[in-house]
């Protein structure tokens, strides 16, 4: 399947990028595609696509923080967690996220 | 430059013997001023204990990644300290860290770009598995620079 998502933690230095790695990692680990933007310090990176979004079967909101641009996800199946579950329990969520897309 | 750039073999601390959160954010707080990376030691570690208090700076692994903006922050920087036992620590799965990288990021980082972005480059690997693995194990300052090549 194909899951976006956005990372973004309250001093935006570290637990972003951290939970950015693990997620993609757990994901493509998983056999899915998978696309992390990160909103941190530095700004906006790996900024998603409105193709992206679009073809995304699930979202993925890993923020301590309002995220910027939420609605740009409006209508589509969100799973919202603090970074410190994307930073400990990365291979579950992906799991959890699975499984929403399964039993839609 | 590169991600292994942003690790200063003169902030790295190999085979420390710490006991306490306390004092391996001391000594690797030291080595900061030491190195012009901060001007103070007690209003920067104020900064980073304001960070702490807000939640769990143990990412599991062993390793804790201590960090707040600071007024005190003069360069962008890191400090890795590798301690041989484990200490205990907030962590999320429970255990303690030998592994601790203390972050050093000022309030205000204008015209700090490049850094900023190479320091959220350094901090992405800390999410990954092997880097961690041969960063725990890293005997020298050296080893931990080639951890994050």
């Amino acid at each position: 399947m194909k899951i976006v998502g956005v990372a973004a933690c309250t001093v935006g230095i570290a637990h972003t990028y951290i939970a950015q790695e693990k997620l993609e990692n757990a994901g493509k680990a998983a056999g899915h595609e998978i696309a992390i933007e990160t909103q941190g310090t530095i700004g906006t990176e790996n900024e998603l696509t409105k193709e992206q979004i679009t073809a995304a079967d699930i979202v993925i909101l890993a923020a301590d923080v309002k995220i910027a641009g939420r609605e740009r996800f409006e209508g589509k199946r969100i799973i919202q967690v603090p970074t410190e579950v994307a930073v400990k329990s990365p291979n579950k969520l992906i799991e959890k996220a699975a499984e929403v897309v399964r039993n839609k | 430059m590169e991600v292994k750039d942003i690790v200063d073999l003169k902030t790295v601390k190999t085979n420390m013997n710490a006991k306490t959160k306390d004092e391996v954010l001391n000594e690797l707080a030291h080595l900061l001023l030491e190195n012009g990376y901060i001007t103070e030691i007690d209003g920067f570690m104020r900064d980073i204990y304001a960070r702490e208090a807000e939640g769990q700076t143990g990412i599991g692994n062993y390793i804790a990644i201590p960090h707040g903006k600071s007024a005190y922050v003069k360069n962008i920087g890191v400090a890795i300290g590798i301690n041989k036992e484990e200490i205990p620590w907030e962590t999320l799965d429970g255990k303690g860290v030998k592994g601790i990288i203390l972050f050093a990021v000022g309030n205000d980082n204008e015209g700090a770009n490049s850094h900023l972005k190479l320091l959220s480059l350094f901090a992405r690997k800390l999410g990954n598995d092997e880097v961690v693995k041969d960063l725990l194990h890293s005997n020298s300052s050296a080893d931990v620079m080639e951890a994050f090549a």
